[in-house]
This record gives C-alpha cells, structure tokens and sequence, in this order.
C-alpha cells in the first residue's frame, strides 16, 4: 500500500521525504541498467556497493562511471547518459542544480577527510604538513577537482605555500595518488581513504584535525534518469545500515 | 584491380558505386564535424589573449621547446634504426618493424607506465641507477617530456624514413661508390639528397605527434606548471577552470597539426608511384 503511493508519488515529483522513506518497503522488482557517476575517490566503496546491490536487485545491471567530481558535472551538462551523480563535494552537485540537471535535494551519506601520502617508511620522515615544502615533487588534484579545493584549504590552514613548481597535478583523486605510488612524487596530499585503499604502497601521514578539512559526500538522482526508479533503489541502498557498513569499511566516516 | 586503373584514366569516378561515395561523405563528416564544432566554440576575438595568458603561454612554450627536442632525439636515433629496417636483411626483421611500431597504437598511457619502469626513480629498470650515479631525474622534468614524446614519435620518423630509404635507388648510391666516394661522403652526398623530402616529412609527423602526446607525458612527467605542464594538458586542466583557453589552445593544436599535414600530404608514407 505505502509503496504503491510512494509509486505514485515518484511519477510526478520526487519528493526527498519519499525517497528517504522508501529505504524500508518492499522494492519493486528492478531490471534495465543504472549508470552511475561517481568521484574517483569512491571507487573501491562504490563497486563493493554496486556489487551487494545487484545480490538484491538480480536483473539490474551497474555501471559505474569514475572521476573527478567536476569532470562528471560537465559530462553531465553536455548530455551524458547518468541516472546518479555521488559527488566528493557539495558544490559539484549544486552546479547541477543551478543548471536544472536535479530537481532533488542532495543526501549527504559519508564523510572523509584529507591525510599525507608518502613512500613506503616514510623516507623522506615527513611528520606535518609544512615538511612537505621540503620536498622535491607534491601530487595533488587539479585545482578545480573537490579533493584539490580540499588540498588548497589545508595547505592555506597551515599557513603553507608550496611553490607550483614543485606541485603536480592528477586529474581525479586516484591519480593523484598514483604519482606516488607508482611514480617520483615524494607525497601525496590526499583522501584519507584513497590512503587506506593503497595498502601497503603508501604509508600516511595524518593531519590535525584543527587544520583538516571534512569533505561531504552528496548523492543525487539526475533529472531524466533513464532508470529513476533503480537510480532511487540505489540511493536508499547507500544510505541504508548495510550500505553504511560497507562505506565504513572502507574508511568513510559518518555524515 | 583493372578498374581503378581503368577509372583512372577515364577520369573521376566513372565507375565508383554511389554507396561508395556516401560512405566516403560519411567518413569525412565523422572525421570533420568535430572539427567542426571545436572551431565554433573558438572565442576568436579573443583568442590572442587567451593564448598569451600566463599558463598557456608557458604550456605553449613549453610544448615547442620539448616537441623540439623529442624530434631531434627521433631523429637522431630513428634514421639508423630505419636505415637497418631499410636494408639490411636479417631474420626476425618483420619482428623488429612489428615492435618498432608499437607505441602508434600502443595507449599512450601504458606507454608513460612502460616508461616509469625503465627510467622511474624508485624502482625503474635503469632509473635509480641513471640518479645515483649521474643524478639524472627523468620523472617530473622537462627531459622527462622529452623522453615521452621522443618514444611516441620514433615509429612515425621511422615508418617515413624506411619508405624513403627504400624508394632511393640504389644505382646512384653503387655509382658514387664506383667513383671513390666513401661510405660516409656517399651517406652525405647521395642518400641523404635523395632521402631529403621524406625525411623532412617524417621530421614533421613525429614533430607533430610530440606536440600533441598527453598519456605518456602526464603519467612518466607528470603535470607541474612551467616545468612538464603541456600544452595537451594545460587543455585538459582548463576545461573545467576556463574553457575559453582551453578552446583557444586546442584550436593552436589544430592547427598545426593541419598545416604540417597538409603540406607533408604526399610525402610522409612514401609517394605512392
């Protein structure tokens, strides 16, 4: 009975309260496909998501689609085909609001915060973020990607400025990380959960909380989804208790 | 066979099918609308100053300075290698000419992975060595760029300098050596005339390709402003933050690329005879 309003409800406005409610009635059955846009950083959570989701939704295909938050806005805008957008910031999504591409409000659904990625051991023994002007090459995002803003701030809080010629810049979160890991980068000022996910190529450096940032996580369905009703599904399905504990799991804290 | 010679000679298309003509519109369409649509979006009357702004500026010269570079070390290395691939006949040659190729269609990415490691700091094949003992850094230098330009443009110096050398005949080469000339004089005074307009092609494609390399540079180079920021990724970063440049840098690209094309149009590959 609810869901069938809630059904009702969803073909001519998608209300937040709805989409928040319906984390607890039974689901219709989904099938097609979803695509979802999701910042790079989110990488590893949202493909462990993606697969506990489709052991509920059997005929429902995922497809993911990785990068930096501001590169899935402008695909967004210039037409691609999206039914979700989880942004590691909350302005990306607002441009899409501005823009008319959402309709809905945001859920924010995890938190994370900014941590120094160094070589394995620590080499070079950087303790703060002021070593890191000691350093010969720094990874960080481009300045326009969410995790180069959060970058920014940090460094500015520390009253830290580094010389651009000794910054290089990923274009999403991951890669960021990868000229460390995988490259000459001496560190990395990144997520703490892209640390994490590295294992043991990285080792981190973690930073005061005085001075840290806390990045918001925001997750919203697009206007024109092609799947609503399984990009909705999908979006309860991270917020939910068992979508928290895989978020968790993988370092993200509570929004 | 018979009937494109024969259309040849009776002049254009007298015996093409039509459905070849329309697929052949539809390819130059797919090939040009792009193009098309990134002209349009060109602020020309701006263009000037978003060109000579601070970071594209410097990408821009940047990216002259390394193409440059990247070209002369495929020269320097792609005309000995495409002497041998040319004329000495040995097993395995087609093998060789097979690898040779490989970063046209290798990803240019995997192509900047392949690169950290041989020449990467921390664990390249001969990159912690060429640090400890030279204290030579490939990675997030301007050499850096080089290198990975230099290692995507070698194959296009290289395919137009082997078709070159095989189109020189070589009874101008044995006559040369009849009349005393040596190896080197004959290298000097003969092949490299007569190799002259294929290598100036070949110069100019591999240039071309250094210009525009992006995968291999970001991911071996990496991506510092002034130092390895080129031009193709100073594109990709303005974007997002002032699309306008963005445009106006690909359109310099653009061309570039067409003017060097154009004007190399019948020689890079060999002439066909």
């Amino acid at each position: 009975m609810k869901a069938a309003v809630l059904v009702a409800a969803f073909g001519c406005l998608y209300p937040t309260q709805a989409l928040a409610a319906s984390t607890d009635v039974n689901k219709p059955v989904m099938s097609g496909q979803v695509t979802i846009s999701a910042a790079s950083s989110l990488t590893d959570a949202f493909i462990a998501l993606g697969k506990e989701f489709r052991k509920l939704h059997k005929d429902l295909k995922v497809r993911f689609n990785f990068g930096s938050s501001s590169t899935l806005v402008a695909q967004i805008q210039s037409g691609a085909p999206s039914d979700i957008l989880a942004a590691a910031d909350l302005i990306s999504i607002e441009k899409l609001v501005a823009m008319g591409n959402v309709v809905v409000m945001p859920r924010v659904f995890a938190r994370n915060t900014m941590m120094i990625a160094v070589k394995p051991g620590n080499p070079m023994s950087v303790k703060s973020v002021q070593d890191l002007t000691n350093l010969d090459v720094v990874s960080l995002c481009g300045k326009t990607v969410p995790c180069g803003v959060y970058s920014a701030s940090v460094l500015a809080r520390s009253g830290v400025v580094l010389s651009e010629s000794k910054v290089t810049r990923g274009v999403d979160a991951k890669s960021a990380l990868g000229a460390v890991i995988s490259g000459d980068a001496d560190a990395a000022l990144i997520y703490r959960t892209d640390v994490l996910a590295a294992k043991k190529t990285v080792t981190g450096v973690a930073i005061p909380r005085s001075i840290n940032v806390v990045a918001m996580y925001g997750i919203v369905p697009i206007r024109g989804a092609h799947n609503l009703d399984a990009a909705k599904a999908f979006i309860d399905f991270v917020l939910s208790e068992q979508g928290w504990k895989i978020l968790k799991s993988f370092g993200f804290e509570h929004p | 066979m018979t009937r494109k010679t024969t259309s040849k000679r009776r002049g254009v298309g007298s015996e093409t099918p039509v459905f070849v003509f329309v697929g052949a519109a539809c390819a130059l369409a797919f090939l040009l609308l792009p193009l098309v649509g990134l002209l349009k979006r060109v602020a020309w009357s701006r263009l000037i100053d978003s060109i000579t702004s601070g970071s594209a500026s410097q990408a821009l010269r940047l990216s002259l300075y390394t193409s440059i570079g990247a070209t002369i070390v495929a020269l320097v290395l792609g005309v000995p290698l495409a002497w041998v691939l040319a004329r000495v006949d040995f097993r395995g040659r087609s093998i060789v000419r097979a690898l040779v190729m490989l970063p046209m269609v290798l990803p240019p990415v995997v192509g900047g992975v392949a690169l950290l490691g041989a020449y990467g700091k921390s664990g390249g094949l001969i990159g912690g060595w060429l640090y400890d003992v030279f204290g030579l850094q490939l990675t997030f230098s301007r050499s850096g760029v080089v290198i990975a330009e230099a290692f995507v443009a070698l194959p296009f110096l290289v395919i137009a300098v082997e078709s070159g050398l095989r189109s020189v005949d070589p009874r101008f080469e044995e006559s040369a050596a009849a009349m005393g000339a040596s190896g080197m004089r004959r290298f000097w005074t003969v092949t490299l005339r007569l190799l002259m307009p294929s290598l100036v092609a070949g110069v100019a494609v591999a240039w071309a390709r250094a210009l525009g390399e992006f995968g291999a540079t970001i991911t071996f180079a990496g991506n510092i402003e002034g130092r390895t920021q080129t031009t193709p990724l100073a594109v990709y970063l303005l974007l997002e933050s002032d699309p306008e440049a963005a445009y106006a840098l690909s359109f310099v690209l653009l061309a570039v690329c067409v003017v060097v094309l154009v004007t190399m149009r019948d020689r890079w590959m060999g002439r066909r005879s």
